[in-house]
């Protein structure tokens, strides 16, 4: 799959998740930039991205997350 | 050595000067760091000495070890030897602290069922501070293993980070990420340091011996014997107060003298009682603690059972209040403590309520307004009930404390007028500073660093503290966990 191609699906998923139509994602984003991105709504979009592309995260994978542009590296690292 | 004896003052003073005067020598800092905690420690039993010792240098060369499976690429060993690790640093800990408990609990349980075994003569003492260094350590071992950090190869940094006094005995459990990489900097005399961490010391001592000393002589002569309902409510309507001024004074004490030393300390309160649901209340509350069994009990625990949606959560949810309340003290009371705290929280992740929707009334709407003082109410009143659950030992103890609400209601006793006096004024004084603070007011009480208003300040808390102390100091509440 290609860059674009995720980045198209974790921004649907975004905006399923966190209940706003209009979040547009970049790579520098934070939970502190998406209005119901909280530890709890954050478990809930992970499985979600797993699900709708089919991977599986570490969970040291998931605690070196420190911004959108990581996500999408590590489930375009995993796709290959 | 209480951190608001004399004792102490005198202790510190001594550490304070010498860490300025070796200021362009990180390592001498550190030198002197070690010893005066070693020393600190030491003063309370010099028995306890060998476990910090023991355990110290046992997770110095696991995390060593842990660090170099990890940079080899083989995590799975990386994570064996943390677990081992975790386990291993874990007994001292269920010894002491719990091997009482589950003792009593099996000679209970097989008489039950016929057997005649005698309950544990042996008194276990726990050592001071076990509690928090043990989880300081287990920090460290988790987030080595994480890659989040390296193992750290300086043993006099590491022993430091382990042993470091102002936290020692009571918190907050400091984070190596966070707390590591200043001992590797020299720390300079700075005015602003010294000038805030006084100010937090000060006050942290206000809220400890004005309000929280006093409150509990009005507590424990009041609540002995009486069969008034109304008394009886009214003590444990006091308690999460007093517990509050009792605890985040010691942790403002701590953080203040941390500071002084130019640290910078985990944060451990965020004025719990504005908190507007019961999940806000423990966004709040020991926040050191609970941030702790979030990353390392709740998230691994939500991430392995995600795919069960909100039933994961609330699983996860019970395990971490179940391990918040075991770490308090093993006793029935606080086990039921924690299954009544979780359970408050089902209605909260069945409704998803965000906690930036909580945040954000702040920001546009007025704290003051009646639904906020209501739910603010609410919540003081869940923690009121959980404090019934937390002081008990057996369920008859709760029962007993609840039953002695609805003993007939007559004029609560005001036997000491002077001392219920003190503690109100006090704690109106810490109730406007939190309001203040929460508020993000500039002009909040004890804010200037102008030196005009920080003499005038201190003088006044100086005087405050000395004419308005109680006359029986008491420890710390939570220096027995």
């Amino acid at each position: 799959m290609e860059r674009n191609e995720i980045i198209e699906k974790i921004t649907w998923i975004f905006r399923e998740v966190f209940g706003d139509k209009n979040i547009v994602i970049n790579d520098e984003m934070t939970a502190n930039d998406v209005e119901n991105w909280d530890s709890l709504t954050h478990m809930l979009m992970i499985t979600k991205v797993e699900d709708e592309l089919g991977i599986k995260f570490k969970l040291k994978e998931l605690n070196r997350l420190k911004k959108v542009g990581d996500l999408i590296s590590i489930v375009e690292s995993k796709l290959q | 050595m209480e951190l608001h004896s004399l004792q102490f003052l005198a202790f510190f003073a001594i550490v304070f000067a010498l860490y300025y005067i070796f200021n362009k020598k990180k390592m001498v800092q550190n030198v002197i760091l070690l010893t005066a905690s070693y020393v600190f420690y030491a003063m309370a039993s010099i028995k306890i000495v060998p476990i910090i010792l023991l355990m110290t240098l046992f997770f110095y060369f696991m995390g060593i070890e842990i660090d170099k499976w990890n940079n080899k690429g083989d995590e799975d060993k990386a994570g064996r030897i943390t677990v081992f690790t975790i386990i291993v640093g874990l007994l001292p800990l269920f010894y002491f602290k719990y091997f009482n408990f589950f003792y009593d609990s099996f000679v209970d349980l097989f008489n039950l069922m016929g057997l005649h075994f005698h309950h544990s003569v042996l008194k276990i003492i726990l050592p001071l501070g076990l509690s928090f260094y043990t989880f300081r350590l287990i920090s460290y071992a988790m987030e080595v293993n994480q890659c989040s950090i390296n193992a750290e190869k300086n043993l006099l940094v590491f022993a430091t980070y382990v042993a470091y006094f102002p936290s020692l005995i009571a918190g907050p459990i400091d984070r190596p990420n966070d707390f590591i990489p200043q001992l590797h900097t020299n720390r300079d005399p700075k005015y602003e340091n010294f000038v805030e961490g006084l100010k937090r010391f000060l006050w942290g001592w206000f809220m400890k011996i004005c309000v929280a000393d006093r409150m509990t002589a009005y507590i424990t002569a009041t609540a002995v014997g009486v069969d008034n309902g109304a008394t009886m409510f009214l003590v444990a309507l006091m308690g999460p107060f007093r517990i509050y001024c009792d605890f985040a004074g010691y942790s403002h004490m701590a953080i203040g003298a941390s500071r002084m030393l130019g640290m910078v300390s985990a944060e451990n309160f965020n004025h719990p009682f504005f908190a507007q649901n019961i999940s806000d209340y423990w966004r709040r509350w020991h926040m050191s603690l609970t941030q702790w069994v979030t990353d390392y009990v709740y998230t691994p625990l939500n991430f392995k059972y995600r795919k069960r949606g909100k039933m994961g959560m609330i699983m996860a949810i019970y395990v971490n209040l179940f391990v918040i309340s075991l770490w308090h003290k093993a006793t029935w009371g606080y086990l039921m403590f924690g299954l009544y705290h979780a359970t408050l929280f089902i209605p909260i992740i069945v409704r998803n309520v965000q906690a930036k929707d909580l945040e954000l009334k702040w920001i546009k709407g007025w704290i003051l307004h009646p639904i906020n003082v209501l739910k603010a109410a609410g919540v003081y009143l869940l923690v009121t009930i959980g404090g019934i659950f937390a002081h008990a030992e057996t369920f008859g103890d709760v029962v007993t404390g609840f039953k002695s609400w609805f003993a007939p209601w007559g004029m609560p006793s005001f036997y000491d007028s002077f001392n219920i006096g003190v503690f109100l004024f006090c704690g109106i004084i810490v109730i406007i500073k939190d309001y203040l603070d929460e508020m993000g007011a500039k002009y909040s009480i004890l804010k200037s660093n102008k030196p005009i208003w920080v003499v005038l300040g201190l003088i006044v808390f100086a005087v405050l503290i000395f004419f308005l102390r109680g006359d029986a100091p008491q420890e710390f509440v939570y220096k027995q966990f």
